[in-house]
């Protein structure tokens, strides 16, 4: 396995195509390498990749097993009900009424494509058990076997979408960026293990790695240039949860900076309309339906934000109470202005270097993470669900730099810990715990904590450390009685302090990208 | 790593390879460790502590709560609960060991209640995961120490993957870590003596070995081959020399100082483990727990040996019987059965005959403990012949293995679970010959999967199927490509018997599947429901095939094929 030590020498991020022979494996001294090196010669890989997979599955059925959103939480029970309740109604209501029935108890306030996918697995379920899914009849129904299909459900359409978006992506990219077929892999593990997607989908019980796939489809198809199948995915990956909105600022202004002609651009145009179309089409006879998805989707009477978020208005709340000093319509105005002066800069500055741009891959990462974690925590109505939506792409900056890994895990460690209250009356500090430290522990501390700078050092120790702190607040003592939500606050600070930075950091290299 | 500049992002992982590149070179067969394995396992076993566990948590639970609130001389006569202790003393010392490591909080949870059925909450359940955990930790150190010993580095490379695959054991991780044991402890015993075999260590092998008997004596099983092999490797001296007298050339044959060391050893490990029971005059107590001889030949759901294909031919004979016309004078005259048995039908349909008492069998002749013990001793001697010839390491472990094989198939009221004693001794001898590769195969498959029925429960289905899919994937393709070829090469026929060994492992997936899918449908269709025991059935003959044929292969290549069984590397 002797590789030619001197194309190693040079920092990989500066040229990361130059090399003719793939470069070492940065990942050479972790765990994930030592346990996976067994299958590094070229006619094992394939078993690689199965052994991925299925070990992918094992984390998730091993999640699993603990507890979900809501258990045992009567008379409105949490997401699980949420997604087994949208079942069984439009299994057995027409489609005119998805959209209006109970809307008190978990109405349908996803748009329609997770009302498709909710019927086909309603179908699924009544057809191996009636009971799980009767309209009214089986609300809040907690059994180990309609506990394990909805869990199946949710790993199944994992394993059809998103893992196999990862493992192609990581190809597409992988060939352009010389990564050994090795490194791929490595990276194709860290992102499909994120300890967060797996908590939120496997443990609080969500459907995010379905938006999530289709929104790697599209940047797959954006990168090999097909941008009307790019667009056919994103309208999908939007009309299966209204959050993948945080992504398309930044599609329009990259297809807008790649497109040669007008042509193209109606037929993207059209593109769009007619997928949006055919995707409502069940809804389309009656207007009312549209504009009832409308407002069910996007409910500007809701509030700034939701519970307890990491964001700018959520954390600067502490100290101004804009509920008290601003009309709640202007809320919404306030944040939608925030928002686009947060994301303005990084489009104009992209949309100029990618038109000249040969490689844009690093333009388009970088994009799509900057823009939905402005997003993230600038805009209104956010939960903290929505920060796997910055996470993705942030974590697909592996696949054209390896050597960006301690910032990449990082950012992926502070976003589960922002979701720690949530996971925490869920039920699940053991699954936290444990799939935190297996991500961690696979890439190896010699990775994560290696000298990148004094700042950054700073950083990134300083945020592990206070991370740490919070941990052992939170356990060994009770929160005071003036303030209940201390904790939750102060987990907050530490996660948006972080992702601000983060944030700050995608801006620099936004500016200082150097297009070829 | 701190003293570099600041600004340039380093490479640190490679600026570091450099100076570990010299020393490489001189530990290069020894740096494989089982570490990171026993780390990325343990994840899944923490997360798997919360999902099901079986009785056998609240028997162990029950053998605390005894050892910890009761004198020894009670230990093996309390029965508040139908979980009586009926481990052997050490393994009583060690629940009275772990009794007295119990936090506050486990001890107000309920755990240390001799009551008749436990009332245990999360506290109990981690802090008894945990230990399950921990005390694994001796197998690890087992098998690292295993594979320290190899020689050379396609050796050590060969062990490495023998001790993996043992470290990762599908029946280890559904045994211990769902249904709830101390299987990995025990086995790690199993394995030191192994390895001290190996190492020309008799007494610390006999003093394991002694050790892990007073553990579980289940091991029993494997007792005549270890002291076959003890005995004529260390303590018998077998040159005859014609200058001097038969008596004198008989009293020289006894190296006796080796055979007082070893039996000093082993005395009082065992005068340990039952002394104070003799002094508290308990030990006809502790036997009769110790060898209950209340339970049928087979058990509930049938262990996949001999005797499960044989209480499928008496099912099979007696629906012959029932419905073929002009069977019923032939069968008759041939097994010579009470017709008039046949007649109860409510005898017919009941699934589990396996009551002492109870007639198991209608049609076939019945099946006696005696005839299963001289079934089992029989060719457990079979085996140790040869290894009483040539007593060195690989003769050992075959033997061990055989006398697990044997055990297994013809016991009496053998649980699935004893399949590990065949599963670890062999995987020892995988390497060494590629012929050995298809019996294992066929063994650790079929013996695996026939675990599956001990979790029923839906939401570890995932886990254990997945998990053995794969742990096989991985360990197949590791086995293929470190395994020893053999001097001569294969012909046709070897190749075509691992065409249908491959053929009867794939099998297994309609298997496991089709049962799955009598399961989910079970309460739509009411026909299904009648099937119950058909499932478990299916399981356990088509596993005993399985197991059977492996056996066959093995004893084949154990007792006529020479090379494999040299010493020499």
């Amino acid at each position: 396995m002797a590789k030619p030590k001197k194309k190693v020498k040079q920092p990989l991020k500066k040229s990361p195509v130059s090399a003719e022979n793939p470069p070492n494996s940065i990942f050479k001294n972790s765990p994930v390498y030592d346990i996976l090196h067994n299958f590094e010669k070229a006619p094992d890989q394939w078993a690689a990749r199965y052994v991925l997979v299925m070990s992918a599955i094992l984390l998730r059925a091993a999640i699993g097993l603990g507890g979900y959103s809501g258990y045992n939480t009567p008379p409105i029970y949490g997401d699980f009900e949420a997604q087994r309740h949208w079942m069984e109604l439009t299994i057995s209501l027409p489609v005119s009424e998805w959209y209006f029935f109970d809307l008190q108890y978990w109405g349908l306030d996803y748009p329609p494509l997770t009302a498709y996918h909710s019927y086909i697995i309603g179908k699924i379920g009544s057809f191996i058990n009636p009971e799980w899914f009767l309209l009214n009849a089986s609300r809040g129904i907690e059994n180990n076997e309609v506990k394990f299909f909805m869990r199946l459900m949710s790993m199944f359409s994992e394993l059809i979408l998103y893992i196999p978006a990862v493992l192609t992506l990581a190809n597409v990219m992988g060939k352009k960026f010389n990564l050994n077929r090795m490194d791929q892999i490595i990276i194709s593990l860290i992102i499909i293990n994120q300890a967060h997607l797996v908590l939120i989908d496997h443990g609080h019980f969500q459907f995010n790695s379905v938006m999530l796939g289709f929104f790697l489809y599209s940047i797959i198809e954006l990168i090999k240039k097909n941008y009307v199948i790019a667009s056919i995915w994103f309208i999908s990956c939007i009309n299966f949860k209204q959050m993948g909105l945080y992504y398309s600022t930044f599609i329009f202004v990259f297809i807008l900076s790649q497109l040669k002609g007008f042509g193209q651009l109606i037929l993207i145009g059209f593109t769009v309309i007619l997928t949006q179309l055919t995707i409502l089409a069940p809804f389309i006879r009656d207007p009312k339906n549209i504009l009832q998805i409308v407002y069910r989707v996007f409910p500007f009477n809701r509030g700034l934000f939701e519970d307890k978020v990491a964001n700018f208005w959520c954390t600067t709340n502490v100290v101004v109470k804009y509920r008290e000093i601003i009309e709640p319509q202007n809320l919404s105005k306030l944040a939608l202005i925030t928002t686009v002066a947060s994301i303005l800069p990084i489009n104009i500055i992209l949309f100029f270097k990618l038109r000249k741009a040969k490689n844009v891959i690093p333009g388009l990462i970088y994009g799509f993470a900057g823009n939905s974690l402005a997003f993230y925590l600038f805009s209104y109505q956010v939960h903290e669900k929505s920060i796997l939506i910055p996470l993705i792409p942030s974590s697909l900056m592996l696949l054209f730099d390896p050597s960006l890994i301690d910032i990449v895990q990082w950012v992926n460690n502070v976003g589960t810990f922002s979701l720690y209250p949530l996971l925490k009356k869920d039920d699940l500090i053991l699954q936290y715990v444990v799939s935190n430290f297996l991500i961690n522990w696979l890439i190896g501390p010699k990775l994560l904590l290696q000298n990148r700078g004094l700042l950054w050092n700073l950083i990134i120790k300083g945020s592990y450390f206070s991370m740490l702190v919070f941990h052992v607040v939170d356990y060994a003592l009770p929160p005071p009685a003036r303030y209940p939500d201390l904790w939750v606050i102060l987990n907050i600070g530490i996660s948006f302090v972080a992702f601000t930075l983060f944030w700050v950091w995608l801006i620099y290299r936004t500016f200082t990208l150097k297009v070829t | 790593m701190v003293g570099q500049k600041v600004e340039i992002p380093p490479i640190t992982v490679d600026v570091k390879e450099k100076p570990t590149s010299d020393t490489e070179k001189k530990v290069k067969h020894n740096n494989y460790s089982l570490f990171n394995i026993w780390v990325i396992s343990l994840t899944l076993k923490v997360l798997l502590a919360v999902g099901y566990h079986s009785t056998d948590f609240d028997v162990h639970r029950n053998w605390l709560a005894i050892t910890y609130n009761l004198p020894l001389s009670k230990w093996y006569i309390e029965k508040t609960s139908q979980w009586t202790l009926d481990y052997p003393p050490y393994f009583a010392y060690f629940e009275w060991f772990l009794s007295q490591l119990t936090p506050p909080i486990v001890r107000s949870d309920g755990c240390l209640n001799i009551v008749e059925k436990g009332a245990y909450g999360l506290p109990t359940v981690y802090f008894q995961r945990a230990s399950v955990i921990v005390t694994e930790v001796v197998l690890f150190l087992a098998l690292q120490w295993y594979m320290d010993a190899s020689r050379s580095h396609a050796g050590s490379r060969r062990a490495f993957v023998a001790a993996a695959s043992l470290a990762l054991s599908p029946g280890l991780l559904i045994i211990d870590h769902i249904h709830f044991q101390y299987n990995g402890m025990m086995y790690g015993l199993l394995v030191l003596t192994i390895v001290s075999a190996k190492l020309e260590k008799y007494l610390m092998c006999g003093f394991c070995f002694a050790v892990l008997l007073c553990f579980k004596h289940i091991y029993l099983y494997l007792a005549p081959a270890v002291f076959v092999y003890l005995l004529r490797a260390y303590c018998l001296n077998l040159s005859f020399s014609s200058k001097k007298s038969a008596l004198v050339n008989l009293v020289g044959m006894v190296r006796w100082m080796n055979l007082i060391k070893l039996g000093s050893i082993v005395v009082s490990v065992f005068a340990v483990a039952f002394g104070p029971f003799v002094y508290y005059n308990e030990i006809p107590d502790v036997l009769a727990r110790l060898f209950p001889f209340s339970r049928g030949l087979t058990h509930a759901y049938w262990a996949p040996n001999v005797w499960a294909i044989y209480s499928f031919f008496d099912r099979l004979l007696i629906q012959v019987y029932n419905r073929v016309p002009l069977s019923q004078y032939p069968l008759q005259k041939v097994f010579q059965f009470d017709p008039n048995l046949l007649k109860n039908t409510k005898l017919v349909n009941s699934s589990t005959r396996g009551i002492v008492g109870d007639i198991e069998f209608l049609i076939l002749p019945t099946i006696t403990p005696k005839l299963t013990f001289l079934l089992t001793l029989f060719y457990q001697v079979m085996a140790l012949i040869p290894l009483f010839l040539q007593p060195n390491f690989r003769r050992f472990v075959g033997a061990l293995t055989l006398c697990g094989y044997a055990s297994f198939l013809f016991g009496w009221h053998v649980h699935e679970k004893a399949i590990l004693i065949v599963i670890f001794p062999i995987t020892f001898l995988v390497g060494r010959d590629k012929r050995i590769l298809g019996p294992f195969n066929l063994l650790v498959t079929c013996g695996y999967v026939s675990l599956f029925p001990l979790i029923f429960t839906c939401n570890e289905w995932l886990v254990k199927v997945v998990f053995t899919i794969l742990w096989y994937i991985i360990f197949y393709f590791n086995f293929r490509k470190v395994v020893k070829l053999p001097k001569q090469l294969e012909g046709t026929g070897g190749i075509i018997l691992d065409r249908v060994i491959n053929g009867y492992i794939l099998g297994l997936i309609p298997v496991v599947a089709v049962t799955s899918l009598l399961d989910i449908f079970e309460h739509k269709f009411e026909i299904l429901r009648k099937l119950q025991f058909m499932k478990l059935m299916i399981y356990s003959v088509y596993c005993g095939i399985g197991i059977i044929s492996s056996w066959n292969g093995f004893s084949w290549l154990y007792f006529l094929d020479e090379s494999i069984w040299d010493d020499e590397i």
